[in-house]
């Protein structure tokens, strides 16, 4: 009896390792084909707004002429601009990402979004498309149709917990221990922006952590609800009107396709997508 | 007493250059009542940004920067196709601001530029390529700098007719060989706008954006009205 008590625990336990070291596997894919990749724990600063602003260039000072001649600023305006920029300026706050977790390689995609919900609500597909549509992230989607989609998935995948990710965690996983903001030259290479479609998922530059588009393409849901400001509060909204979009989209540029860009629904519609989280751990 | 009213008046009148106008035109009903922002929205995802400072004031829509650096758009919240839209304009100088036309949610439009010095007048797109621009060559024959200047467009069709008058004159008459919109759109809002002239921090862009909004610069629209054509 003692023996067969043993034998079950040891049973159990190694069933525990299997399932934690396939919880902690850095990669998964689920049976519709969905990518994901593991984000380990960590922080990093959000909501940071430091605005440069214009400064009398340095040859019409020396000169002793009429500074700002260049843009049409007098000295005042020159002076003006620095104290606007600086009252203006936020220190941000730090964000504590405490579990780790799994957010999708990629968006969902349209032929992901059928597999699930049957019918497809993208506007780009079929003749609207160069490629086949089928690898373009669904869009057309609203907040709640994305969480009907996870409900669905959750429903499907035994086992697994797959949800909308937070303001927090998708900035973290975009941002990929970035500290600063993304620079033009990075975002060209990694975002898909000024293009006339949606673009198949996974086309451009993965950012450091693998992920896929998460600048431009499709605006992706969080979770969060919209709190009307520049940047989110350390403390998400508990209520809103809308929810938050992140990352920007096809039709963004390299002003609004960064990882700080705190944006809202309800957007264009045909540019607005998703990617899920699914739960590292049980 | 109420006659020498009525003869100042009568004046007044006179001294207005013609085909210029400082009300709201016969048959076009007000999007704006004056007093408050009902029947307008902000954009929450253009890229000029997401937080303008957009207001009534005096009879006016004010529309700032807010913070320092982040434009921003204020939409009507009905869509048009097919419009004749009269607005009043004070340009505010190295403040780059616009009409949209058609606009979608996050600001692609068809528009109506406004900056001086510069290009108002000019027929561009807003996150949109358009087929065929077009320039106001000829407004500084009517144009009142540091004033009112009254717009008047006409936009029609599937595949958008555009025309534009600045006070009561025409400037340029446009159809486009193609609706430029990718999403197929023949209606939208219509929009004000504030431009960006800084990023979230700096060291991230290529070029300086400093000059597309004076500090504290501010633009003005009033008697905003239209007209829906069949």
């Amino acid at each position: 009896m003692k023996l067969k008590l043993n034998s079950i625990i040891a049973a159990c336990s190694i069933l525990l390792s299997a399932c934690l070291l396939h919880a902690q596997d850095s990669t998964f894919t689920n049976s519709i084909g969905m990518e994901f990749k593991l984000i380990q724990p960590g922080s990093f600063v959000m909501g940071s707004f430091q605005p440069p602003y214009p400064k009398p260039p340095d040859d019409t000072v020396k000169a002793g002429a009429h500074p700002g001649g260049e843009r049409g600023y007098s000295a005042a305006e020159y002076k003006q601009a620095e104290e606007l920029a600086k009252k203006d300026a936020l220190p941000g706050f730090t964000v504590n990402i405490k579990k780790p977790f799994y957010i999708g390689k990629f968006e969902v995609t349209q032929a992901q979004w059928k597999k699930v919900m049957g019918a497809n609500p993208s506007v780009f597909q079929g003749d609207k498309v160069p490629d086949d549509a089928a690898d373009h992230p669904v869009e057309s989607v609203t907040w709640e149709d994305a969480k009907q989609f996870i409900n669905k998935l959750n429903g499907m995948e035994k086992g697994k917990t797959y949800r909308l990710p937070s303001e927090f965690e998708w900035e973290y996983a975009a941002r990929a221990g970035a500290t600063s903001d993304i620079p033009w030259a990075q975002i060209r290479k990694t975002a898909q922006i000024g293009t006339r479609t949606t673009n198949k998922v996974g086309q451009k530059q993965p950012n450091a952590w693998g992920l896929y588009d998460m600048l431009g393409n499709v605006w992706e849901w969080v979770q969060d609800y919209y709190n009307e400001k520049i940047f989110a509060d350390p403390t998400p909204a508990k209520t809103g009107k809308v929810h938050v979009l992140k990352g920007a989209s096809f039709v963004g540029d390299v002003k609004n396709a960064t990882y700080k860009t705190h944006a809202a629904g309800p957007g264009n519609g045909w540019d607005i997508g998703f990617r899920v989280v699914m739960e590292a751990t049980k | 007493m109420l006659i020498r009213i009525f003869v100042i008046i009568l004046l007044i009148s006179a001294a207005l250059p013609s085909g210029a106008q400082d009300s709201i035109p016969k048959g076009f009903t007000p999007l704006f009542n004056g007093k408050d922002l009902s029947g307008w929205h902000i954009s929450r995802t253009s890229h000029q940004g997401t937080t303008p400072d957009c207001r009534a004031e005096n009879g006016m829509i004010v529309v700032k920067e807010h913070p320092y650096g982040q434009g921003g758009i204020l939409l009507s919240n009905k869509k048009y196709k097919s419009f004749e839209l009269y607005v009043e304009v004070k340009v505010d100088s190295f403040c780059n601001s616009g009409i949209f036309l058609r606009s979608t949610e996050s600001g692609q439009a068809y528009q109506i530029e406004l900056a001086e010095p510069g290009g108002t007048g000019a027929l561009l797109g807003e996150m949109l390529r358009v087929s065929k621009g077009a320039e106001a060559t000829e407004r500084m024959k009517v144009w009142k700098p540091n004033d009112w200047n009254s717009f008047r467009i006409r936009m029609t069709g599937d595949t958008p007719h555009i025309t534009l008058r600045i006070n009561g004159v025409q400037m340029w008459d446009v159809t486009e060989p193609v609706n430029d919109f990718i999403a197929g759109a023949t209606e939208g809002m219509i929009g004000l706008q504030a431009h960006w002239s800084a990023t979230y921090e700096p060291n991230v862009a290529e070029f300086d954006m400093s000059g597309s909004w004076r500090p504290g610069g501010a633009q003005r629209f009033r008697h905003i009205a239209i007209k829906e054509l069949k």
